[in-house]
């Protein structure tokens, strides 16, 4: 399981990565990462995103 | 450190921001070994941060600000009502600057570095590495995309909001869960006139849970951003051009000049903060007031305990919890009593209707204002009861 980032909207904050409760993410300085083995689809970073660059891979 | 990486300190610290460096400065001016790692290469961006804080920290920290970091001087704070009421107070404890971080926490990274510490930006933090399962060390990948072990008997999480490698090490409450969390959207203007005051503007149309915030930084600067609970599915982005547009003559001729984003903690702190051969220190140990959001002050606070038990612990040669526990059992009485306050008040405001703000501002003067940001609660909530008892059941918890 897997999200979705949108570049061009993500301002690398890490709201996602600190929001997300089994540490799939992962903040490169300017790209977020998940860990599409850890990922539970839960849903939580793309509430956290202040800039709604997440979606959930499965439901575009 | 620019040539030699060597691999075994002292202390390794993760996050070069006010509280990794200054736990940094604070340790390495007492002659420990101590690397600090950063995965930004631009230390302090990019900028989540309304860059407000308070002057009397000046002192308390044990640091005056660099002249350079300082955007504007602040005379005190103004509260809007919904309705446009205002109440001004200018405490000592509202006076204050608002920063330019990007200059800040470099500055507080050259100050670490004069004291001997070793700084390495656009190195991440990917691993923690355990020795009989206790921290011993991280796993890390430079700039040179080599990744590389460091080691040390005490390993410091100032990761801020992430905190990843604070919750490998088994501070679970480390993550952001949204109820406790503002979610955060900020631009800079150029063009807002301003007066020397911190604007906090209360309002559920805009920033349900939180607030929108004006924080000059020239006399036509200023950082505009909106907070809001971060579990409420809002977007901070339209609430703030929602506000903007409200308010279309103080910004008819506002330019951006930078855009900011963030989450930011707005609960208690960690339930611990050390664990054997560890510590967590600013707003990864989730030491932020819960009120305004504030951070950088309590991170730097905690920075400097905590490298002042370190010191001890490297003395007696002994990292285990009870060791580190000092410097918690410190910052708690230090701090905590007036945060836990700060969080009642929090919780009565998040359950404030606009109609409930814009009585309660009828009724306090400036005065009132100041006790409750003392955390004198009593005398004002006797006032508001007095003339509106029907508030009684979003105030009680402040009796
Ligand atoms: C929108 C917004 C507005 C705010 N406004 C204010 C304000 O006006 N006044 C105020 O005082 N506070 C404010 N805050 C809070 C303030 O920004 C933080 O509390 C403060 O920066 C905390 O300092 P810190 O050193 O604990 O963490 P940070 O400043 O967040 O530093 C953490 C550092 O750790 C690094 N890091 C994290 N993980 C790793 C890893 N695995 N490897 C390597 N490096 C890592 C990061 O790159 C970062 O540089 C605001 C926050 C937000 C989001
Ligand atoms: S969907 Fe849930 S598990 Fe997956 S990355 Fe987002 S927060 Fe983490
Ligand atoms: S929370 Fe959103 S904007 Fe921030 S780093 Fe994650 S995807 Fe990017």
């Amino acid at each position: 399981m897997a999200v979705d980032i949108t570049k061009s909207k993500c301002v690398y904050c890490g709201g996602c990565v600190a929001a997300c409760p089994v540490l799939a993410l992962t903040l490169f300085e300017t790209r977020v990462v998940c860990d599409e083995a850890k990922c539970i689809s839960c849903g939580t970073c793309v509430r956290a995103c202040p800039m709604q660059a997440i979606k959930l891979k499965n439901k575009k | 450190m620019v040539f030699a990486m060597q691999q075994t300190y002292d202390v390794i610290i993760i996050g070069a921001g006010p509280a990794g460096t200054s736990f940094a400065r604070v340790a390495a001016h007492g002659g420990l070994d101590v690397l600090v790692i950063d995965k930004r290469k631009e230390l302090g961006s990019p900028v989540r941060c309304g860059e407000g804080i308070g002057a009397h920290w000046e002192g308390k920290i044990k640091l005056p600000l660099h002249g350079g970091a300082i955007a504007y001087k602040i005379d005190g704070a103004k509260c809007f009502a919904p309705n446009g009421k205002t109440l001004k107070t200018q405490t000592p404890e509202t006076k204050g600057y608002v920063l330019e971080r990007k200059i800040f926490d470099k500055y507080l990274a050259i100050e670490a570095a004069r004291a001997g510490a070793h700084i390495l930006p656009k190195t991440i933090a990917t691993e923690l590495v355990k020795e009989n399962g206790k921290p011993a060390g991280v796993k890390a990948r430079t700039f040179d995309d080599e990744v590389l072990e460091f080691r040390a008997p005490l390993v410091v999480s100032a990761e801020g909001m992430e905190a990843k490698i604070a919750r490998e090490a088994g501070f679970a409450d480390a993550v952001a869960g949204l109820y406790d969390t503002d979610t955060c959207f900020e631009y800079e203007m150029a063009n807002v006139e301003c007066e020397p005051l911190i604007e906090i503007w209360f309002s559920n149309l805009y920033a349900k849970r939180g607030y929108v915030w004006v924080f000059p930084k020239a006399k036509d600067v200023a950082n505009v951003g909106v907070g809001i609970g971060g579990d409420l599915n809002e977007h901070p982005k339209e609430r703030l051009d929602k506000f903007i547009k409200a308010h279309p003559e103080r910004f008819k001729n506002a330019e951006v000049v930078e855009v900011k984003a963030g989450n930011i903690w707005v609960g208690p702190p960690l339930k611990e903060l050390v664990k054997d051969n560890f510590m967590v220190i600013g707003t990864a140990a989730h030491q932020v007031d819960p009120i305004h959001g504030g951070g950088m002050a309590l991170a730097i606070e905690a920075g400097v305990i905590a490298a002042e038990t370190a010191l001890k612990a490297a003395r007696a040669k002994d990292f285990s919890k009870r060791a580190l526990g000092e410097y918690e059992t410190r910052w708690r009485a230090a701090e905590e009593g007036k945060l836990a306050k700060r969080l009642r008040l929090r919780k009565v405001l998040e359950l404030f209707t606009d109609e409930d703000f814009n009585r309660v501002f009828e009724l306090l003067d400036e005065k009132d204002l100041e006790r409750v940001l003392n955390g004198d609660f009593k005398p004002v909530v006797s006032k508001v009861l007095l003339k509106r008892p029907s508030l009684l059941k979003v105030l009680k918890a402040l009796i």
